[in-house]
């Protein structure tokens, strides 16, 4: 049997290094509109929402019968027969049958990470164009039978004899009948996605009228966008839907101000954290399409922005050095210092709104010159977001959060407002996005107009 | 063609008082040994307006039939939708074939454009056609769907039935070159796919296309009908092929099946599906057949072929 050699003969310098890398270019997206939880997508599964998302993408840009480098979805909620979620989808798509696909899963940070996983196959030059993407339905969840039931059953299927069957089955107790259904829970904690957000809210002394005005401006600008057209060519209808049914264009602080807490009951402060500045469970898809320029060029289709460069990071969160969602808090410092860039630097700032609390509370971290020192290492506050760029075509609040199709609705979006924008003080107008994750994770990513 | 007159009706007939007014007429007519003495189809076509489909019902059959929840129409909800008025033709005091017991031969469709599941629908249907075949009389029952709002033929269907053991005074038999004799000289290829159907599967697809026939419900309803058991419905099979076809096929396409040995329920059947593309890689056609994988006996076979 052959031992793995340590020693080489030949010189141990890569053959090529970062500057050889190609541009990954985000050409456009599509999604379906996001519904709230048993709504218009009730009994819609993830592979009819991806593929829903996936066919309007390539109706879009006319990918029929086109062999796609690859295409990486996923979803967060998902059933154990979806192991080949993405690959399923792309079957049932027009694209050719020819394209590969995979499954990916970073709980919310998923169909972002979709997106920086292709960019960097583009740009190694291991493929030409690829799909990234997203899905959940909160509405068609998977439900498990419980722990007990699922041990018995699979005994029962290693049973020889009858009487070793009746034996098995003897030991079914009403308990195992109940099914297992999926929460937001963080399995180290127990405590609920909310109630984590709750703790942090708390911690950083976010007012609720700050985080009602965040929510109120999410709507208002989503709201907007819809109005200009904006998603015109970023949405096509799904089961009757054409725009996200969360959306209230109509609601007011004082609406907001009116709803009851719904998190942080037990806390000894004050609890603020309501169903209007949290967001709801919510049905959706997202698809991006990402190429090399020479395969836009050849197809005669856009380029509306590069991704730059991605960073991952986590929190000790399960003791309480640092809250579930403060992930992106880390991660931002690292990346904006591997690319020399300030928050100055920055045109658009699309932090996902998980809550509203989530938001501020990585705002006001960011501001503190403490935290800054202490936690960042950086010689004080990393800086301030100017509120004028933040979530400018409104985020999750009123979208709504179909957690792995989140991604791709940020990257889409922010894609197209850099093309708009396009140079400022002539270099190319440069959008940020943090996406906070369940397990204390975070993505991040900088986007430049193309 | 001349369309007959037609008789537009409020809404949607229901398929089950149909089915029990079926079963009435079939049965005074045992009593009463006396066929129905016609020997003309009725000159009559039904007509439903503003028909639309119900999202939640499309979403039940996609998935049943194993095609994605699109907000497209799939060929064989189409069907589905114009049966209710299809049957209606067939029950109607004039017709001269009892409507029990018919066997559904062929099934030709022209999906010309795709419909969204948001149009509202006019269907019309007729039958025509009635002619002799060696067990029986035959004849076509067609269902023509158009948009509501501009009128356009959307999508056209026709059946053809046989009233087993009924013959009509002055419709000759036809030759025995009329018959299904390639049959017997099917040799099965290798398999695409091997489906599972399950004894529930007709129950399934009733309660999906609302084609209660009694001899698809249970082993029991199917033996009062003179079956030795329950059999799956012709159109769940070829809608099921339909959708094992995919999204290769083009926006219009006619989908044709014949129907040979019944699928009795439980059962395996073994299909084989053959793409064939034009030199420039478009999808041209798909031909299927299936057969069950113990016996070799064909259950159907038919073709998917891009319209132009």
């Amino acid at each position: 049997m052959a031992t793995a050699d340590v020693t080489t003969d030949g010189p141990l310098e890569p053959t090529f290094g970062p500057q050889s890398t190609r541009a990954a270019v985000i050409v456009g997206g599509n999604r379906i509109p996001f519904a709230r939880t048993g709504g218009a997508y009730v009994k819609s599964s993830n592979q009819d929402m991806l593929t829903a998302a996936l066919e309007g993408l390539v109706a879009r840009f006319g990918l029929q019968d086109e062999r796609i480098g690859e295409v990486a979805a996923g979803a967060v909620l998902k059933h154990s027969r979806d192991f080949n979620l993405t690959r399923e989808a792309v079957l049932g798509s027009a694209l050719s049958p020819e394209t590969p696909a995979y499954d990916l899963q970073q709980a919310c940070a998923t169909g972002l990470e979709t997106v920086l996983g292709l960019s960097n196959k583009i740009k190694l030059g291991q493929i030409d164009s690829g799909i990234a993407g997203g899905v959940d339905s909160a509405s068609d969840a998977p439900i498990a039978v419980s722990e007990g039931l699922r041990e018995i059953l699979l005994d029962l299927n290693r049973a020889k004899t009858t009487v070793q069957k009746l034996k098995i089955i003897g030991r079914i107790r009403p308990k195992d009948l109940a099914p297992d259904a999926p929460n937001t829970g963080e399995p180290r904690t127990g405590l609920s996605m909310g109630e984590h957000q709750a703790l942090t809210t708390a911690q950083w002394k976010i007012s609720r009228d700050a985080q009602d005005e965040l929510a109120f401006n999410s709507h208002r600008n989503l709201a907007a966008a819809y109005e200009r057209g904006f998603f015109d060519d970023l949405i096509t209808p799904y089961r009757g839907l054409t725009r996200d049914s969360n959306l209230r264009a109509d609601t007011t602080l004082e609406k907001l101000s009116t709803l009851k807490p719904v998190f942080g009951k037990n806390l000894g402060s004050e609890a603020t954290m309501t169903a209007g500045n949290s967001t709801p469970l919510t049905d959706g898809a997202s698809t991006v399409l990402l190429a090399t320029e020479e395969w836009a060029d050849a197809r005669g289709l856009p380029k509306l922005a590069t991704v730059l460069d991605g960073e991952a990071a986590a929190v000790d969160f399960v003791h309480g050095k640092d809250g579930l969602l403060m992930a992106p808090v880390f991660a931002v410092p690292r990346l904006l210092a591997r690319h020399g860039l300030t928050f100055e630097d920055i045109d658009f700032f699309e932090i996902h709104e998980a809550f509203a609390g989530t938001v501020l509370s990585t705002l006001t971290a960011w501001e503190d010159e403490e935290f800054g020192r202490t936690r960042l290492g950086l010689d004080g506050a990393l800086g301030k977001v100017d509120r004028a760029k933040l979530n400018v075509n409104g985020s999750s609040l009123a979208a709504g959060h179909p957690f792995a199709a989140t991604g791709g609705r940020i990257v889409a979006s922010l894609a197209k407002m850099l093309h708009e924008k396009g140079t400022v003080n002539g270099r190319p107008a440069r959008g940020l996005i943090s996406v906070c994750a369940a397990g204390g994770q975070g993505v991040v990513a900088i986007l430049e107009a193309a | 063609m001349i369309h007959p007159q037609p008789v537009v009706l409020g809404e949607l007939p229901s398929l089950s008082k149909l089915y029990v007014n079926a079963a009435t007429a079939a049965a005074r007519r045992r009593v009463l040994g006396a066929s129905s003495g016609k020997k003309r189809l009725p000159a009559v076509s039904h007509e439903v307006r503003g028909v639309r489909a119900d999202v939640e019902n499309l979403t039940a059959y996609q998935h049943l039939v194993g095609e994605t929840a699109s907000d497209t129409l799939p060929a064989g909800y189409v069907h589905a939708l114009a049966f209710p008025v299809s049957i209606s033709v067939m029950n109607r005091e004039d017709f001269p074939l009892p409507l029990l017991g018919m066997i559904h031969l062929r099934n030709r469709i022209e999906q010309l454009v795709p419909i969204q599941f948001s149009e509202e629908l006019d269907i019309r249907s007729w039958a025509e056609n009635l002619a002799g075949h060696r067990a029986g009389t035959q004849m076509d029952v067609v269902a023509e769907v158009r948009s509501g709002s501009s009128g356009d033929l959307l999508w056209r269907g026709v059946s053809t039935y046989l009233a087993k053991g009924v013959f009509l005074p002055g419709i000759d038999k036809p030759g025995s070159s009329n018959g299904a004799s390639g049959a017997s000289d099917f040799v099965p290829p290798n398999p695409t796919a091997l489906w599972q159907l399950n004894l529930d599967t007709g129950r399934s697809y009733a309660a999906v296309s609302g084609d209660f026939n009694p001899i698809h419900l249970s082993v029991l309803s199917a033996k009062a009908l003179g079956l030795r058991g329950s059999i799956a419905h012709g159109m769940y099979l070829a809608s099921r092929a339909l959708a094992d076809v995919g999204a290769v096929k083009s926006d219009s396409f006619s989908w044709d099946v014949t129907f040979e040995a019944p699928v009795f329920l439980p059962a395996r059947v073994a299909l084989d599906i053959t793409t064939v593309q034009a030199e420039a890689g478009t999808w041209e056609r798909s031909d299927y057949v299936a057969w069950n994988p113990r016996s070799g006996r064909r259950h159907f076979a038919g073709s998917v072929v891009a319209l132009a």
